[in-house]
């Protein structure tokens, strides 16, 4: 059997992983999560429209992955936008009709606003999808005020619903999950090594879990286990 | 849409193919319509449309035949509309026939229907001194649409009730006048109508629709500006309606004359009726809406807690309830009672503090200017008591403030080994327990750093 067929499944599950909320490891972001679940299923004691928001890694797409998947099990159209990734196209198009889903994601909303016609696009966005009875999600690196949208009207939208600040995970939470995430690849994550990948890397998830891909191939290629002087040596290659 | 056995089945078996991204991006926000050997599909606009035309297309029709092997198989079609949804605020989407090529719809008949919020009437608006000019004109408008003051202009900040008070009188007239034909739409949409109608040569049926309504309500009119072929229309259709003594309802974020890149003409006829004011709300009338929102969820607000927040909380009465609905949450999901500490707690996520990016370089310079020390010697190999205090301090600081591990804190210091972080953070935590003086510029600094 190929190295490259045997990895085919565990970066399947790893995959399926971060985008369900059985996946998500609250940390101190429970009750985000739990906002973020009963919108997700349009329960009627919650709110329409949610804003996530802090630094990348703490989970704020995770949530949003999860909610559209939820949605569309419902037998829901849902949508999911990484602003970042389409600031390049034309605004209009990319929103246009949006509201024809029951749940829209709109992701990164920080790497557009401000951005020539984009201020002006979500907002209209926001008034359809408010019409229209959508529900909405909100991600960015920053609370609305933060945002310095050149279009109060804007800031104010974003603003419509509770806002929840996402909470970094303590470096406990990122052992456990690094563990976690591990275990899904079949590798073995000793503490000694999580302890090490936190002192001497990031202390960021989503770069540690880039590593954890990196190493988990170099692990295969190898044939080695997770150990110190391995990582070590992993972490000195460019 | 349980119908949708086909697709379903095919969106299940691509999962394993696609990302979760690309499913969630591309492929769930397709609405499909299966009958005998035929499965459209329906994207939601152009842009999806033509990312999943040419990217995924191969994909699903495999897929699917793969799933329905029978002769001839199943063909797919790609279009661009959308299904019918129940709640009809949106009596404006009738489905469209999907085609090879998109197609557009022309402006749609409405019915009787209209989309104004439930929730916006008189009864649920809080008046305060504020608004009680803009109430007062919009309750003798309601009484008397089209003669009494007409178009009815109100004007004023990002949301203070001018919404509001506009769907207050399209309420109050529908229960006067059941069959009158309310139509309410904010600026931008009548742009895009506009140029759809234009595309498609339905020009005349878009007039007809604007001109048969009993009263027109358009939010934020400053969205015209610079858009001069949808002024020119609005222009004609205003003096269709002014003629008709139909009602016309404008709001804008500013006096008419004041907007800027709008025609004089539609200006000073904008003045024609009357034009009035809504001022943002006083503590009063902030704590009064606060009380009566959470009267309506059904939620006990104390009043301290209402008063605190209606200082915190200014700007306007949508950040207002925004903040209102957070409190909420929290209480609903924690199953706590809302008290003051609760608020606080809850609101810190709204309100701008901490939120800012924070830097390494940041943090030094930060605190490179508050000892006055350049930042040259925070990195430098330097180690008299007063540049080595504030280097440790920055140390700490952005051990508490970034993300970064204590080796790349240390490379940022001039290249030091990451146990001088450790040690430095150490340091800190103990001096800051006995030392008040030192306790507070920390302090100070965190603040500086985090507001």
């Amino acid at each position: 059997m190929s190295a490259a067929h045997q990895r085919q499944l565990p970066l399947d599950l790893r995959l399926r992983d971060t985008s369900r909320f059985a996946g998500f490891y609250p940390g101190g972001n429970r009750l985000a999560r739990d906002a973020v679940a009963a919108l997700a299923v349009g329960s009627a004691r919650t709110e329409p429209q949610i804003l996530l928001h802090g630094p990348a890694g703490v989970g704020k797409t995770h949530l949003l992955q999860a909610a559209c998947h939820q949605g569309h099990e419902r037998g829901e159209p849902v949508a999911y936008l990484p602003l970042a990734e389409l600031a390049a196209a034309p605004p209009l198009a990319v929103l246009d009709g949006l509201e024809r889903a029951r749940l829209v994601a709109l992701d990164d909303l920080d790497a557009v606003i401000g951005k020539g016609d984009w201020d002006e696009a979500l907002f209209g966005l926001l008034n359809r999808l408010r019409d229209a009875g959508c529900r909405v999600l909100l991600a960015a690196v920053a609370a609305p005020d933060g945002l310095a949208s050149p279009l109060p009207d804007l800031t104010s939208r974003l603003a419509w619903g509770p806002v929840f600040r996402m909470q970094a995970p303590e470096e406990d939470d990122l052992k456990r999950i690094l563990a976690q995430r591990a275990a899904l690849r079949g590798l073995e994550l000793p503490e000694s090594v999580a302890d090490y990948l936190l002192r001497h890397y990031r202390r960021d998830l989503v770069a540690l879990l880039q590593l954890l891909d990196r190493l988990d191939l170099a692990a295969l290629a190898e044939q080695r286990r997770l150990t110190i002087p391995f990582v070590r040596d992993q972490l000195a290659r460019p | 849409m349980s119908a949708n056995t086909l697709w379903t089945a095919c969106l299940d078996r691509l999962q394993g193919k696609v990302s979760e991204q690309q499913l969630n991006t591309w492929l769930r926000p397709l609405h499909a319509e299966e009958s005998e050997g035929t499965l459209r599909l329906l994207a939601p606009n152009q842009f999806v449309f033509e990312h999943v035309r040419d990217h995924l297309l191969n994909a699903i029709e495999g897929t699917v035949n793969e799933l329905q092997p029978a002769e001839g198989g199943c063909q797919v079609r790609l279009g661009i509309g959308g299904a019918e949804w129940p709640q009809e605020a949106v009596a404006s989407r009738r489905e469209r026939p999907a085609a090879a090529e998109p197609r557009r719809a022309t402006p749609r008949p409405q019915g009787p229907v209209s989309n104004l919020n439930p929730a916006f009437t008189f009864d649920t608006f809080v008046e305060g001194k504020s608004n009680q000019l803009a109430r007062a004109a919009s309750l003798q408008v309601a009484e008397n649409p089209g003669v009494a003051y007409n178009p009815l202009f109100i004007y004023g900040g990002v949301g203070l009730g001018k919404t509001h008070l506009m769907h207050a009188i399209g309420h109050s007239i529908l229960a006067r006048h059941p069959e009158g034909r309310i139509i309410y739409l904010h600026s931008e949409r009548f742009v895009a109508d506009m140029i759809k109608a234009l595309q498609h040569n339905a020009i005349d049926e878009f007039k007809q629709h604007y001109r048969s309504a009993d009263a027109l309500l358009i939010d934020d009119i400053q969205f015209f500006a610079g858009k001069e072929r949808s002024q020119e229309e609005f222009f004609h259709t205003f003096n269709a309606l002014l003629e008709g003594q139909q009602q016309i309802i404008l709001t804008s974020d500013r006096y008419p004359k004041e907007v800027e890149g709008l025609e004089e003409r539609l200006k000073s006829r904008f003045g024609w009726g009357l034009t009035i004011a809504i001022e943002p709300p006083e503590l009063e009338t902030r704590v009064a809406i606060l009380q009566r929102k959470a009267e309506q969820a059904g939620i006990e607000l104390p009043s301290e807690v209402a008063f605190f927040m209606g200082k915190r909380i200014r700007s306007n009465i949508r950040e207002l309830e925004g903040s209102l609905r957070r409190v909420i949450a929290n209480a609903h999901f924690t199953g706590k009672p809302i008290t003051l500490d609760f608020a606080k707690d809850a609101l810190r996520d709204l309100l701008a503090v901490q939120n800012k990016l924070i830097t390494l370089e940041n943090i030094q310079k930060t605190v490179a200017d508050y000892y006055r020390v350049k930042v040259a010697d925070l990195l430098s190999t330097r180690r008299s008591r007063s540049i080595a205090r504030p280097r440790q301090i920055a140390m700490a600081l952005a051990k508490e403030l970034t993300q970064h591990s204590l080796p790349e804190i240390g490379q940022a210091f001039g290249g030091r080994d990451h146990t001088t972080v450790l040690h430095a953070c150490r340091k800190i935590a103990e001096l800051r327990e006995a030392d008040a003086s030192l306790d507070e510029d920390y302090s100070n600094l965190l603040r500086t750093l985090s507001s």
